[in-house]
């Protein structure tokens, strides 16, 4: 259950994201979606830092925030898809799973 | 040193802070100083975002951050140190702070 507040937790992140890019687009709705999105991003990692250790909890929660940044940027805003930053998802995803074993 | 990265390092030092106190805190006080240091932290990001390269700032965040939060959970907190864990935080660091930098790049190349 912890597990999975953290992947919401980075995701609502992401959302987050995706509204203060629509704020500095002059989109006002944005911004109860904004604080809505990031409050309940908060929530979520505190909940889950209940049971997960903090520095794993909070590596994860930066990690799936950037990963889940960097696929919308690419989807969405048709950022580059290099192969180095593809490597660098790799790099995060796998060791998210890798301390999901470990804790 | 000037002023902007002044900026990004307190608000990673902050980033320690708020972490810490969203697992920590038991009262309103403590509440209050950690929503505080929050809303601070990201300030100071969005400032120094302003003068500097959006990427680099939020990989030198994230990784004062990351790197601050297990070393305080370790020292003032007593969890225990787990070299394997340890490991796999410093990769995923690596790969958050690699993917900052190269989409900064590649930013500033088409703009």
């Amino acid at each position: 259950m912890a597990w999975l507040a953290l992947v919401g937790a980075g995701c609502m992140e992401v959302f987050g994201v995706i509204n203060i890019k629509r704020l500095s687009q002059q989109k006002w709705d944005a911004l109860v979606y904004m604080m809505f999105t990031f409050g309940l991003s908060f929530y979520l990692l505190t909940y889950a830092m209940k049971t997960i250790p903090m520095g794993t909890a909070y590596a994860m929660w930066t990690g799936i925030g950037t990963v889940g940044a960097a696929f919308v940027g690419m989807v969405l805003y048709g950022e580059s898809k290099s192969w180095k930053r593809l490597v660098f998802v790799v790099l995060i995803l796998g060791a998210s799973v890798g301390l999901k074993f470990v804790s | 040193m000037n002023r902007n990265w002044l900026y990004v390092f307190s608000s990673g030092i902050l980033e320690i802070f708020w972490v810490s106190g969203l697992k920590h805190s038991e009262t309103i006080a403590g509440w209050i100083f950690t929503v505080a240091a929050l809303a601070c932290s990201f300030y100071l990001v969005v400032l120094a975002s302003r003068q500097l390269p959006v990427g680099t700032v939020y990989a030198v965040f994230a990784g004062i951050g990351t790197g601050g939060t297990v070393m305080v959970e370790s020292l003032v907190f007593g969890e225990p140190f787990k070299l394997l864990k340890i490991l796999l935080i410093v990769v995923l660091l690596v790969g958050v702070v690699g993917l900052k930098m190269v989409t900064a790049n590649t930013e500033k190349a088409t703009t």
